[in-house]
């Protein structure tokens, strides 16, 4: 797939900045693994956190969490495409990673300093009524969030055209050429996936932007008001758009890179294409499931909804899953850390999209709206997918492209043990989601009905033990990184 | 089969079809894994992997279409010539419940209810939901601890939610939307009788 014809100056620029997005990522990535440690710790009445401390705590380690998620899964799209397909403008990509930094330690400034406390989603009016936290720290929060929200669009807006001029007209991008008779240049899947997943991304933080300024006006002048169902609708469709662009990210990678363990290409053709435009389209609407349990919310929208939610698994599995396993079957490959992080991170998403799909079924999420069966799949796809497919990643950036096919014991340990501490804590998440065990509770304690209280404490407990692993994993994994990354300096040195 | 006992044994049915659907991916993975120990031609082994794909993409669309025929019939929505035996007013504020029977006369600041209210059982009781600040959630548990039905609170909108307690005993109000500070402690008790 290499297309670009690029000087080793210019690799190594680009590098620069993609080593830096990632180390970033490493230091901020174990911090929000904490504050979820304190949360569950507190459930289980192991520490005690002040309550407006505890959504403190859950606000930042959403917000963070999808904010550096998406970045880094973003950067790694940047760093692909800019070495091999097309060059990018280095200053756009520093401006992004300058603002989203400036965006991140505000909104840690708002929630941990500030205490602002509304959720990830900040549901509105909650921001404004009965808050324990002051309107700066909600105006702190809110600029942050815009920030960020403009890098990112910059970010995206410089991709996409930069990938339109290379590939002549922005329907290329998505394959419509593949469809039409007649010879056309090919194109590199992970250039389809990048668009697909970035279009999203741009009406999100549209929407997103809109709200959130929306917000930023009633702190100025309280007596405006704006509707609660539109707000809700305007916030879950750029939450959930948010979240599936990330994940779409990472599969652009593994698309990209499986092929050098595999040796097989994994080219784009008709089915990928129908395939792939089909996803964007799904994912604008399923966003609709969300609000399910708003019974005000037209009909029609909630049949949508389901029916969106239940089609978007037909492309992601019968041809994404399918691809890869057309990939690896029978093809005498090396296990070496990268394809089994893409593997397992594949693995992740297909049992968390299950379990999302059996919760996408409103008959069924009558009985598990909001309650931890919620977290337990998106942290499903997110820990056991996204973030499996960025350290698949970051040790391919680290150990280069020769280095990532060596044997790798100590990072595969911290990989199995990262798993297991993983798979553990989900599983309690996913135990308490059956048991009624609500979400967003800083503790149980005050549930009467049945066995919620005992069981989500004592769950909260194993899964705070099994958060003690993940962080051992983590330790491990990056032991295994800078090794990987001192070798290399010293090597080129 | 009462509506409880359909709603547990839907919750179950999550679990077991999340377990069985886990089992066969990691089963998946593990094959796919194994079968790399042997070399075989790219062309033929991707012919295989499609031939099975074109049986799972119409399995699949089936298994989905029947899932929607059948999901679609269990809403929880009110249907639109549905009648109630007595109306409950809910109203959601940070951080209690104000609940009494009958409709609603005044706005939802100035109602006034009660943390607790008492239904017959064996009736169709109509809730009227909403909120006097922010966004709640109308939980109501079981005395065994099952999540029996829902509806969010949201100030400005009524949602409506029917529902029918076939056993008497005592039933929880719990909030199930996020909602400031003390949102865990906002709980009440709907004793059926």
């Amino acid at each position: 797939m290499s297309t670009l014809e690029i000087s080793q100056v210019e690799k190594k620029k680009e590098r620069k900045l993609a080593i830096i997005w990632a180390v970033t990522f490493m230091i901020v990535f174990p911090l929000l693994v904490i504050l979820g440690l304190y949360m569950r710790l507190n459930q289980g009445k192991v520490v005690e956190l002040d309550y407006t401390k505890f959504y403190a705590f859950m606000t930042m380690h959403g917000l963070g969490m999808a904010g550096v998620l998406f970045s880094v899964a973003f950067a790694g799209l940047w760093y692909l495409i800019s070495t091999r397909i097309t060059r990018l403008n280095l200053g756009v990509g520093y401006f992004v990673y300058v603002t989203v930094l400036i965006g991140f330690l505000a909104l840690a400034y708002g929630t941990l300093i500030g205490n602002f406390a509304a959720g990830w989603y900040m549901l509105y009016p909650l921001p404004f009524k009965g808050a324990s936290w002051a309107t700066w720290s909600t105006q702190v929060s809110a600029v942050a969030l815009i920030l960020m929200g403009i890098a990112w669009l910059v970010g995206i807006l410089h991709l996409l055209y930069a990938l339109t001029k290379r590939y002549g007209g922005f329907f290329n991008l998505l394959g419509w050429q593949y469809l039409r008779k007649g010879t056309h240049e090919k194109l590199p899947s992970v250039v389809l996936i990048a668009t697909v997943a970035l279009i999203p991304g741009i009406f999100a933080f549209l929407a997103g932007a809109v709200m959130l300024i929306m917000y930023l006006l009633q702190t100025f002048e309280p007596s405006l008001a704006f509707n609660p169902l539109l707000m809700k609708n305007l916030t879950f469709f750029f939450g959930h758009m948010l979240v599936n662009v990330t994940l779409y990210c990472g599969v652009g990678w593994v698309y990209a890179l499986m092929p050098e363990f595999t040796k097989r290409e994994w080219k784009v053709d008709k089915v990928v294409v129908y395939s792939w435009n089909a996803t964007f389209f799904f994912i604008v609407f399923a966003y609709l499931h969300h609000l399910y349990m708003d019974f005000a919310q037209p009909r029609s929208m909630q049949y949508i909804g389901q029916i969106f939610s239940y089609m978007s698994a037909v492309p992601a599995t019968a041809v994404t899953m399918f691809g890869i396993i057309a990939q690896v079957y029978h093809s005498k490959m090396k296990w070496s850390i990268f394809p089994l992080m893409s593997l397992f991170g594949m693995m992740g998403w297909a049992i968390g999209g299950f379990a999302a799909l059996v919760d996408t079924t409103i008959a069924i999420n009558v009985g598990l709206h909001n309650t931890l069966w919620v977290p337990a799949h998106f942290h499903t796809y997110m820990l056991m997918g996204v973030v499996l497919f960025i350290f698949g990643y970051l040790f391919y950036l680290f150990s280069g492209e020769e280095g990532i096919h060596l044997k790798n014991v100590t990072g595969k340990a911290g990989f199995w043990l990262f798993v297991i501490g993983a798979y553990g804590f989900l599983l309690m998440f996913y135990l308490s989601g059956i048991n009624g065990v609500p979400r967003r509770f800083a503790d149980y304690q005050g549930i009467e009905a049945g066995h919620v209280k005992e069981t989500g404490t004592h769950l909260a407990r194993y899964a705070a033990m099994f958060i003690y692993l993940i962080l051992l994993g983590l330790l491990v994994m990056y032991w295994s990184l800078f090794a990987k990354l001192t070798r290399r300096q010293k090597a080129s040195a | 089969m009462s509506s409880i006992t359909i709603l547990m044994t839907l919750q179950n049915l999550a679990g077991v079809l999340t377990l069985a659907g886990a089992i066969i991916v990691v089963a998946v993975v593990i094959f796919v894994i194994s079968s790399t120990s042997r070399e075989e031609d790219k062309d033929a082994a991707k012919h295989k992997v499609y031939s099975v794909r074109t049986r799972y993409f119409f399995g699949l669309c089936l298994v989905l279409i029947v899932g929607l025929f059948i999901s679609l019939r269990l809403l929880p929505y009110p249907r639109a010539n549905a009648v109630a035996d007595e109306t409950v007013s809910i109203v959601g504020v940070q951080w209690f419940w104000k609940m009494a029977n009958g409709e609603r006369t005044t706005g939802p600041v100035e109602f006034v209810g009660t943390n607790e209210v008492t239904v017959p059982a064996k009736k169709n009781l109509k809730f009227v939901v909403t909120s006097a600040d922010v966004n709640h959630s109308f939980g109501i548990y079981n005395s065994k601890g099952v999540l029996v039905t829902q509806t969010q609170a949201m100030p400005q909108y009524n949602n409506v939610l029917y529902h029918q307690f076939d056993e008497p005993g005592e039933y929880y109000v719990v909030c199930m939307e996020y909602c400031g500070q003390t949102h865990s402690y906002m709980v009440g008790k709907i004793h059926v009788q």
